[in-house]
C-alpha cells in the first residue's frame, strides 16, 4: 500500500468554530509530523482519523479504508495512543499488554507478548505493577500496547509530553526503529527540534489550516535566510543597510533575518554605530524549525482579545 | 462476547488490588443493616430484620449501581476510554463489561447483608426463593449500572457526575418501600413510591418471604432492563467525542 492516510478537505467544524479547515494529505510509509500552536486542531485531526470523531465534511481513508463508513476496518489497521497515558497503574505491564492483545484477538499470544514487551525493552520490569513504572516507561508500554496486534499505522498523540530529555530520545529512537519495521507513524509535537531531527514530512496547521507541509529540511531551506541575533545599548531608529529585515524583539535582542547573514553583520554593525548605539553582541545562525514555524503561525497569545467561550469549547471536545 | 469478559476481568482485578475498596465495598452494607435495621424504633412489624433486609438490599445494589457510573467517567477523564473506542473490538462490550462488573460487586455486597441478616435472626429464605431474590437483585443491578454507565458516557467531569448521581439516588432513595411499608406512609408518597423501579425490587423480594411471586413487577423490572440496556447499547456503537 502506497498511501496510508489519505485526506480530502476533511474539516470540522465545533459551532461556529472551525478546528480543522479543508486539510487535505497524502502520506505514505514514513514519519509524518503535525506541528501548530496550541488549540491548531492537531488532536482533532487525529481523532478523526482514528474514527472517534466525525468529520463534517471532506473524507479520510486510512489503509484504503473511509474512517466513517468503514470504521471498523480502520480500526484494524491502526493503533492510537493518547497524549494522556492512560495505562492501569494497579495492573502489571504485562497485564497491561495482555489486555490489549485480547481485545485484538491475536494469535500465538503469548509469545506476541514478550516479542512487543522485548521491543520496547520492558522485559525485566513486565510483572512489576505499572504504579512503579517511570514515566518514560509508562509510554513505553503504551507503546507495546499499540504494537501487539502489529498496525500498519500508529498515531501518536503528543508522545513525548512531560518526559524528560533522556525519555524523550529513547521513545523517538523507537518510533524510528518501528518506521524501519514498515509501520506509519503519525505523530503530533509541540517539540519542533524532535519533530526536525526525527520526522520525514512535517504538516504545520495554524487555526485548523495546512501553511506548509514538507520535509524538516526543505521547509528551512525555503526561507534561505539566516538569522542575525544583535543586543544593543542606545537608541536605534529603525534604518536598515540594504538586504536586512527586521523581525522582531525577543526579550532584550532585536532579530533580523538576511541572506549570507555573515557577510551583512559588517555591515549591521556600522549602521548601529553611525547612530550611536553600541554593539554588545551580535550573532548569526543558520534558521530551525522554530523560525519557520513562527514565520508561519500567526502567534495567538498576541493576538487580541482571548475569547474564553471558544477556548473551553476547544479544549472540552479537542 | 469474550471481549466483555476482558473488559471485565480489567475492572475485576482493579478492584480487588485496591484493599481499602474491597473493605469498605464489605464494611458499609453490614454497617446499613445494623444502624438502620437494628437501630430504628418501629411500630408497625414485630420482625423488622425481615421488613428491612430486602430494603437494603436493593438500596446497596442502587448504590453501587449509581457509584459505578464513575468507573466509565475516569476511564474517560484519563483517556483509557479514548483508547477502547478506537479498538476493532465491538464497543457495546464496553457498556456489558462495565455493568457485569459492576453488578457483580453488587451482588457481592449484597450477599454480606443476607449472610449477616440471617445471622441476626432474619428467617431464612427456600432455595429457590434466594436464587429469586439473586436474580431480581441483579436484573435491577443490570437496569441501574446500564443507566448509569450510558449517563456517564455523556458527561464530561466527575462533579457532573456526582452531581446526577445525588439528583437520581436521592428522591429514588426516599420515595421507595425500602425502609416502611406502604400502609404506614403518608398517602401523597404512596403513588410515587408505587410508581419507583426500586420499589418493584424491593416489593418483589419482600412477597418471596410469603412465598409469593410478583410476576408483573419482576415483568416490568424485566421490560424496563431490555429498553434501557437497548438505548445504552445504541448510545455506545454510535458516541463520538
Amino acid at each position: 500500500m502506497d498511501t496510508a492516510i489519505e485526506t480530502t478537505d476533511l474539516t470540522r467544524l465545533y459551532g461556529t468554530l472551525c478546528a480543522v479547515d479543508k486539510l487535505s494529505l497524502s502520506i505514505g510509509n514514513e514519519i509524518f509530523g503535525l506541528l501548530g500552536p496550541n488549540g491548531s486542531g492537531k488532536t482533532t485531526t487525529v481523532l478523526m482519523l482514528t474514527t472517534l470523531l466525525r468529520p463534517s465534511s471532506g473524507s479520510a481513508r486510512v489503509c484504503g479504508h473511509d474512517v466513517v463508513s468503514e470504521a471498523r476496518e480502520v480500526r484494524e489497521h491502526i493503533s492510537y495512543v493518547p497524549q494522556e497515558m492512560a495505562v492501569d497503574i494497579k495492573l502489571t505491564g504485562r497485564e497491561n499488554v495482555a489486555l490489549f492483545g485480547k481485545l485484538y484477538g491475536i494469535d500465538r499470544r503469548d509469545e506476541k507478548i514478550d516479542e512487543v514487551l522485548e521491543i520496547m525493552e520492558l522485559c525485566d520490569r513486565a510483572d512489576d505493577l505499572v504504579r512503579t513504572y517511570s514515566g518514560g516507561m509508562r509510554r513505553r508500554l503504551e507503546l507495546a500496547q499499540a504494537l501487539v496486534h502489529e498496525p500498519s499505522v500508529l498515531f501518536l498523540d503528543e508522545p513525548t509530553i512531560g518526559l524528560d530529555v533522556a525519555a524523550r530520545r529513547k521513545i523517538w529512537e523507537h518510533i524510528r526503529a518501528l518506521k524501519g519495521r514498515g509501520m506509519t507513524i503519525f505523530v503530533t509535537t509541540h517539540y519542533m527540534d524532535e519533530a526536525d531531527f526525527s520526522c520525514d514530512r512535517v504538516a504545520i496547521l495554524d487555526h485548523g489550516r495546512l501553511v506548509a507541509v514538507d520535509s524538516p529540511a526543505v521547509l528551512k531551506s525555503r526561507v534561505g535566510l539566516d538569522i542575525i541575533t544583535a543586543r544593543i545599548t542606545g537608541q536605534w531608529d529603525g534604518t536598515l543597510p540594504e538586504g536586512i529585515q527586521f523581525l522582531g524583539e525577543e526579550e532584550d535582542d532585536l532579530v533580523f533575518s538576511a541572506a549570507e547573514g555573515s557577510v551583512k553583520v559588517p555591515g549591521l554593525v556600522r549602521c548601529f554605530e553611525d547612530q550611536g548605539a553600541s554593539v554588545r553582541s551580535i550573532s548569526v545562525r543558520t534558521p530551525t524549525l522554530d523560525d519557520i514555524f513562527l514565520s508561519l503561525v500567526q502567534t495567538r497569545d498576541d493576538a487580541g482579545g482571548f475569547d474564553d467561550h471558544r477556548f473551553r469549547t476547544m479544549l472540552r471536545r479537542r | 462476547m469474550k471481549d466483555i469478559i476482558y473488559y471485565f476481568e480489567r475492572d475485576l482485578l482493579r478492584w480487588l488490588r485496591g484493599r481499602l475498596s474491597v473493605f469498605s465495598a464489605l464494611v458499609m452494607p453490614a454497617a446499613w443493616l445494623i444502624f438502620v435495621g437494628l437501630a430504628l424504633p418501629t411500630t408497625f412489624t414485630t420482625n423488622y430484620i425481615d421488613f428491612i433486609t430486602p430494603g437494603i438490599l436493593v438500596l446497596t445494589m442502587l448504590g453501587a449501581s449509581l457509584q459505578g457510573g464513575s468507573l466509565l467517567i475516569f476511564d474517560k477523564i484519563l483517556g483509557f476510554l479514548n483508547k477502547f473506542l478506537a479498538l476493532p473490538a465491538p464497543r457495546e462490550s464496553i457498556l456489558f463489561g462495565k455493568i457485569c462488573f459492576i453488578t457483580t460487586r453488587g451482588l457481592i455486597q449484597a450477599t454480606v447483608i443476607l449472610v449477616l441478616a440471617f445471622i441476626l435472626g432474619a428467617s431464612l429464605l427456600p432455595p429457590a426463593g434466594l436464587a429469586l431474590t439473586y436474580g431480581i437483585l441483579a436484573l435491577f443491578g443490570l437496569l441501574l449500572s446500564a443507566f448509569s454507565t450510558t449517563v456517564a458516557l455523556h458527561l464530561s467531569d466527575h462533579d457532573s457526575y456526582a452531581g446526577f448521581n445525588a439528583i437520581v439516588s436521592m428522591p429514588l432513595f426516599f420515595t421507595s418501600s425500602a425502609l416502611m411499608p406502604y400502609d404506614v406512609m403518608p398517602s401523597w408518597l404512596r403513588p410515587f413510591a408505587y410508581a419507583n423501579p426500586v420499589s418493584y425490587a424491593i416489593d418483589s423480594i419482600r412477597a418471596l418471604q410469603e412465598g409469593l411471586i410478583l410476576w408483573s413487577r419482576i415483568g416490568t423490572l424485566l421490560l424496563l432492563a431490555v429498553v434501557v440496556i437497548a438505548i445504552s447499547v445504541h448510545r455506545f456503537r454510535k458516541v463520538t467525542l
